[in-house]
C-alpha cells in the first residue's frame, strides 16, 4: 500500500468514478424512495455549490467564507422573483446566478487583495452583512420568517414534480456544472490558479495577473453558488435567513475537504457522503451528531487527501499507474525585438530605517552577461526583487526595451519580457515537472496543451526532457535548478535575472550551465547573474557590479574585480595589500 | 458505451426483482419531527417529550408506532425528515416542529402527501397559507401578544412600555403582534429594539431601554436571552415591572435564575403545568417528571394535548390521515391546558394565561386567564 501511495500522485481514478456514477444512477432509478431521492437532490445542490468553492478555494487557495452567502443570495433571488412576481425557472435561474456574480465582483475587488486569514474574515463579514439584511428587510425578504410559497420548478410550462424528475434536473445540472468545472480546472485557468495557490510570489513573476485570476475565480464561485441556491429554494419551497447562515458554509467547506480539495469529483463524492451520513444514523435521535462527527473525523484521518485522493491510491494499486501520453514539443515564438535591454538609474529602496539599495544604476544590454556580486546582505536579491516587480523602488528609474516600467507589477514585467529565478528553486509541491514548466507559459499561450508543448521544448533544450512525467518533489538540487531555468527559458525572455543559479551544483553541472548561459546570451538575451562563486561567474560575465550595504562599490570589467581594494575590503573587512 | 448500457439494464432488471413488496401493515405511525439540536433544543425537547408521553396512551385495538427525528433548525432538514417518515408505513399525523420556518417549509409537502401536521409553533403565518393540513395547539401570537399587551395596560396600568424582542422569526412575529395590540389599546411603546439571540451581553440594550423612561419592560425573547436580561436587570437594580414572553414560563428558563432575580417578573404563556391549577394538570406534571426527570412547560403540554386529540380521533374510528384531519378540523377537544377548536385555519388554541413569580420559588402563580372571545384587543 505504501508503494502504491508513493506513485499514486499522478494517476486518475476514472474507473472507480465511472462505476460510482453508474451505481448512483441505478440507485436513483430503481432503489431510491422519495426520501432517498430527496437526500440525493439536496446532495446535488451542495455538490453544485461546492464546485464553485473548489475553484476559488481548492484551486485558487482563497478561503472564501462567502460561498454559503452567495448561495443564499441566489436562493433569495429565486424566492422573491418566484413567489412575489411569479417568474418561471427560465428567468429566475439565470438571474439567481447573475446577482451573486454582480455582488461578488465589487466585493472581490475590495477584499481579494487581502491575504489568507484576513480575506477569510472579510468574506465572513460579507456573509454576516447579507444575513442581517435578510433579517432586517422584511418587506423584501420576509424577515426572519422568510418567504413561503416558492413555486416548484416550471420549465417552459411543465411543472417539474418532486422525486425523480426534480432529482434528474438537479443532477443534470450537476453533471453540466461538474463538466464545466472539470474543464476549467484542467485548463489554463485551473492551472494558473493552482500556481497562484502554491506560490503566489512566483506566479506573478511568471506573468500571471494574480488580482484578475482571483477575481475570476471569486466570480465563478459566485455563479455556481447562485445556481445551487436557486435549486435549493425550489427543493424546499421556502427561503429564510437560515440559508445565509454559517452552517451552510461549513457544510460546503467540509464537502470540499472530505471529497478532495480542488477536485470536481471530490465535490460530488463529498456531498453524497456528507448528506447521507447523518441520515444513516437518524435513529439515534440527537446522538447521530456524535456518530456523524466520529465518522467525519475517521474519513479525514484515513483519507487526508480526500476521498478522491484515496480513490487515486486504490486505483493505482488495482490498475497500475496511468502512462502519460508523450507530449508534442514545440518551440515557443521568439521574443519581441527589444534592442535596448534593461536600463536602471538611481534605484533606491529602504525597509524601515535600513537602506537596502542606494543609488544603483546598471545597464543590461542584449547579448551580454552582467555579474552582480557582494557580501551577504549587500542588497543583491533586493535589486533582483526590485527589477522583477516583487518590490517597488522608493526612487530611481527602470526602463525595459526603452519603455518606462518603474514600479510595474511583476506580472506586467514578465509579460514585457523579463524572467527571473529564485535563490531556492521555487517549484510547486506535488506538481509534475512538465506542468511546473508549462505554468510559465500560461500567461502567453492560448491553452494548457500549447503551454505543455512549449514546456516540452524547454525541457529538451536543457537536456531533461525525460523528467517531464516526474514530480517536482524529491528532485535533486541540480535538477530542480534546471527545471527552474527551463521555466525561465520557456518564456523566451529578453532579460533574464538569475539569483545564484550555480549554488549546490557540481563542477560538471556548472560547466553545463555556463555553456547554456553563453548560448542564451549569444541568442541576444540580456542576463544578470547574481553569484558568489567567482570561479563560475568571472569567466562568464563581461561586466561585474559589486554591492556593499546597498551601494555600488565596483562597476567594471570582470577581470578587474579581483584586484579592487574596495571590493576586497567589503568581503574581507580590510583593505587588501597590493 | 454498449457495455455500460448493458450493465445499467442488468442492474435495473436485478433491482426490480429485489425491490421489497409492499407491506401490508395496519400499524398507524405518528412520527415526531422536532428540533432536538440547535438554539431551539430546549423547547424542541419539551415538544418531543409531550408528544412521546401522549403516544403512550395507545387506543385499544390500534397498533401505534412512533419515530423521533431531529430536525435541527434548518428548513431543509425538516422537509427531508418529513419525506423520510412519510415513506415508512401508514402515517396518521405528524408531531411537527415548533420552528416557524421549518413549518413553512414542510407545509407544501404535507399538503402534497396529505399528512396532518400537529404543532405548537407560535409563528402566525403558518396558519395563513390556506393549508388545511396544519393544526396549531398553542395560541398564536395574535392571541398571546394580545393577552401580553392587555395585562400590561389593563392590569398593571402601564402606558409607556419598552419592548425588547428577538431578531428571529419568533421575535419579529411577536413584535408585530405586540405593536398591533398596543396600538389597539391606545399605547405607543417608548422604546423598541431587536437583539440577536447570540448576543452575550444585553446590558447595552437594557441601558438604552431605561434611558427612554419606560414604566414597564416588555420582553419577547428566547429562553437564554430572557434569563440573561433578567439577571442583568436584577444586578443593575432595575425595579420596573417586567412582563416577559412565553419563554420565561419554561422551568428550564427559571432554572437559569435565582428565585430572587425573578421577583415581580410575569410572563404570558399558553399554560403553566408546574403551577398545577387542576388535578389533571398535576397528574400530567407528575407523569412527565417520572418519564423524563424534568418539569414540563406549555410546549410539552400543548403538544401532549394535540397528540391526545389525534389519538381521540383514532379511538373514534379515524384510521387515515384524512379522517384524522377532518376530526381535528371539526371536533372540540377539552385538553389539559384549555379547550381546543379549530377556527377554520388550523388555529386550535385560543386562550392564554399570565403567570408571575413571587421571588421565593421558581414555580410561578397563574394570575390571569384570557379566553378566546375577549382576546381581540380593544
Amino acid at each position: 500500500m505504501k508503494r502504491c501511495a508513493a506513485v499514486a500522485e499522478r494517476s486518475s481514478p476514472r474507473v472507480p468514478l465511472i462505476a460510482g456514477a453508474l451505481a448512483l444512477l441505478v440507485y436513483a432509478l430503481a432503489f431510491a424512495s422519495p426520501y432517498g431521492l430527496r437526500v440525493l437532490t439536496v446532495a446535488g445542490v451542495y455538490a453544485l455549490a461546492t464546485f464553485g468553492f473548489q475553484i476559488v478555494f481548492g484551486l485558487g487557495g482563497a478561503l472564501s467564507l462567502a460561498q454559503g452567502a452567495f448561495c443564499g443570495v441566489g436562493a433569495y433571488v429565486t424566492g422573491i422573483l418566484g413567489s412575489r412576481y411569479g417568474l418561471g425557472f427560465e428567468a429566475t435561474f439565470p438571474l439567481s446566478m447573475l446577482v451573486p456574480l454582480l455582488l461578488a465582483l465589487p466585493v472581490g475587488l475590495a477584499v481579494l487583495r487581502l491575504e489568507s486569514h484576513y480575506f477569510a474574515l472579510a468574506t465572513l463579514g460579507i456573509a454576516q452583512v447579507l444575513h442581517l439584511l435578510a433579517v432586517n428587510l422584511p418587506d423584501l425578504t420576509g424577515g426572519s420568517n422568510g418567504l413561503a410559497g416558492v413555486p416548484a420548478v416550471v420549465l417552459f410550462g411543465w411543472v417539474v414534480p418532486r422525486g425523480l424528475p426534480m432529482a434528474g434536473l438537479v443532477w443534470g445540472l450537476v453533471a453540466l456544472g461538474g463538466l464545466i468545472g472539470w474543464r476549467l480546472a484542467r485548463g489554463r485557468l485551473g492551472r494558473s490558479l493552482t500556481m497562484l495557490r502554491d506560490d503566489p510570489l512566483a506566479a506573478g513573476t511568471l506573468g500571471l495577473d494574480v488580482g484578475r485570476l482571483r477575481l475570476t475565480a471569486f466570480g465563478i464561485s459566485a455563479l455556481f453558488a447562485g445556481a445551487a441556491g436557486a435549486l435549493a429554494v425550489h427543493t424546499q419551497r421556502v427561503v429564510s435567513p437560515e440559508v445565509l447562515e454559517f452552517p451552510v458554509m461549513v457544510s460546503i467547506l467540509t464537502i470540499a475537504i472530505v471529497g478532495g480539495r480542488g477536485r470536481m469529483a471530490g465535490a460530488v463524492l463529498g456531498a453524497v457522503l456528507l448528506l447521507h451520513l447523518p441520515e444513516w444514523f437518524r435513529f439515534l435521535e440527537r446522538g447521530y451528531l456524535v456518530v456523524y462527527g466520529v465518522a467525519l473525523l475517521a474519513t479525514v484521518v484515513l483519507a487526508p487527501d480526500g476521498l478522491t485522493g484515496l480513490l487515486d491510491r486504490i486505483a493505482v494499486c488495482l490498475f497500475g499507474r496511468r502512462q502519460r501520453t508523450p507530449v508534442e514539443t514545440r518551440e515557443p515564438p521568439l521574443p519581441l525585438d527589444l534592442p535596448d535591454g534593461m536600463t536602471v538609474e538611481g534605484l533606491r529602496k529602504s525597509f524601515g530605517g535600513v537602506l537596502a539599495v542606494d543609488d544603483v544604476s546598471l545597464d543590461l544590454r542584449p547579448g551580454t552577461i552582467t555579474g552582480l556580486i557582494g557580501p551577504n546582505g549587500s542588497g543583491k536579491s533586493t535589486v533582483i526583487n526590485l527589477l522583477s516587480g516583487l518590490e517597488r523602488p522608493d526612487a530611481g528609474r527602470v526602463q525595459l526595451g526603452g519603455r518606462e516600467v518603474t514600479g510595474a507589477r511583476a506580472d506586467r514585467l514578465a509579460r514585457a519580457g523579463l524572467a527571473r529565478s529564485f535563490q531556492a528553486a521555487a517549484l510547486p509541491a506535488g506538481a509534475g515537472v512538465l506542468e511546473a514548466v508549462a505554468a510559465a507559459r500560461l500567461a502567453f499561450d492560448p491553452d494548457a496543451k500549447t503551454a505543455e508543448a512549449h514546456a516540452g521544448w524547454a525541457l529538451g533544450r536543457l537536456g531533461i526532457g525525460e523528467l517531464a512525467a516526474h514530480s517536482c518533489d524529491g528532485l535533486p538540487a541540480a535538477l530542480r535548478r534546471r527545471v527552474e531555468l527551463a521555466r525561465a527559458l520557456v518564456r523566451r525572455p529578453v532579460v533574464l535575472l538569475l539569483d545564484e543559479p550555480a549554488a549546490g551544483l557540481t563542477d560538471g553541472e556548472k560547466a553545463d550551465l555556463a555553456a547554456l548561459l553563453r548560448d542564451l546570451a549569444g541568442e541576444g538575451m540580456a542576463i544578470l547573474l547574481v553569484e558568489h562563486d567567482m570561479g563560475f561567474l568571472l569567466p562568464l560575465a563581461g561586466r561585474v557590479l559589486c554591492l556593499d550595504r546597498g551601494r555600488v562599490i565596483y562597476d567594471g570589467p570582470a577581470g578587474g574585480v579581483r584586484h579592487d581594494p574596495v571590493v576586497a575590503a567589503a568581503y574581507l573587512g580590510r583593505v587588501a595589500s597590493a | 458505451m454498449r457495455r455500460v448500457l448493458s450493465l445499467l439494464i442488468g442492474l435495473l432488471t436485478a433491482s426490480s426483482c429485489l425491490s421489497p413488496a409492499a407491506r401490508a401493515d395496519d400499524t398507524l405511525s405518528f412520527p415526531v419531527l422536532v428540533p432536538l439540536t440547535g438554539f431551539l433544543s430546549l423547547e424542541g425537547t419539551s415538544q418531543r417529550n409531550g408528544a412521546v408521553l401522549a403516544l403512550k396512551q395507545t387506543p385499544a385495538g390500534v397498533a401505534i408506532a412512533s419515530e423521533v427525528v431531529d430536525t435541527g433548525t434548518s428548513p431543509e432538514a425538516a422537509v427531508t425528515a418529513l419525506e423520510r417518515v412519510a415513506g415508512s408505513g401508514t402515517v396518521g399525523a405528524v408531531a411537527a416542529s415548533m420552528l416557524g420556518t421549518q413549518m413553512l417549509a414542510m407545509l407544501p409537502l404535507a399538503q402534497e402527501l396529505k399528512l396532518p401536521l400537529v404543532t405548537v409553533s407560535g409563528t402566525a403565518s403558518i396558519t395563513e397559507q390556506g393549508n388545511p393540513w396544519v393544526f396549531r395547539f398553542f395560541p398564536g401570537d395574535a392571541v398571546t401578544k394580545a393577552a401580553h399587551a392587555r395585562y400590561v395596560v389593563e392590569e398593571l396600568g402601564k402606558r409607556q412600555p419598552a419592548v425588547i424582542y428577538q431578531t428571529t422569526a419568533y421575535g419579529q412575529s411577536g413584535k408585530a403582534h405586540l405593536d398591533a395590540a398596543f396600538k389597539a389599546l391606545g399605547v405607543t411603546p417608548v422604546f423598541e429594539e431587536g437583539v440577536d439571540p447570540a448576543a452575550k451581553d444585553l446590558l447595552p440594550v437594557l441601558t438604552k431601554a431605561l434611558a427612554a423612561n419606560p414604566d414597564v419592560l416588555v420582553l419577547h425573547l428566547h429562553s437564554g436571552p430572557t434569563a440573561l436580561l433578567l439577571r442583568q436587570a436584577a444586578s443593575s437594580g432595575v425595579t420596573l415591572p417586567i412582563v416577559a414572553g412565553s419563554a420565561m414560563h419554561q422551568p428550564s428558563t427559571a432554572a437559569l435564575l435565582e428565585p430572587a432575580e425573578l421577583k415581580g417578573v410575569c410572563a404570558e404563556t399558553a399554560a403553566s403545568p408546574i403551577s398545577g391549577d387542576t388535578p389533571e394538570v398535576k397528574a400530567f406534571t407528575d407523569a412527565y417528571h417520572a418519564a423524563f426527570g424534568k418539569e414540563p412547560d406549555a410546549f410539552a403540554l400543548g403538544q401532549y394535548d394535540g397528540m391526545t386529540m389525534v389519538l381521540e380521533a383514532v379511538k373514534a374510528g379515524a384510521r387515515t390521515p384524512d379522517a384524522i384531519r377532518k376530526a381535528l378540523s371539526s371536533e372540540t377537544f377539552k385538553g389539559l391546558a384549555m379547550t381546543y377548536k379549530s377556527d377554520g385555519k388550523g388555529n386550535m388554541a385560543h386562550s392564554a394565561v399570565i403567570v408571575c413569580y413571587d421571588g421565593a420559588s421558581r414555580a410561578p402563580k397563574l394570575v390571569k386567564r384570557y379566553d378566546a372571545p375577549a382576546l381581540a384587543a380593544k
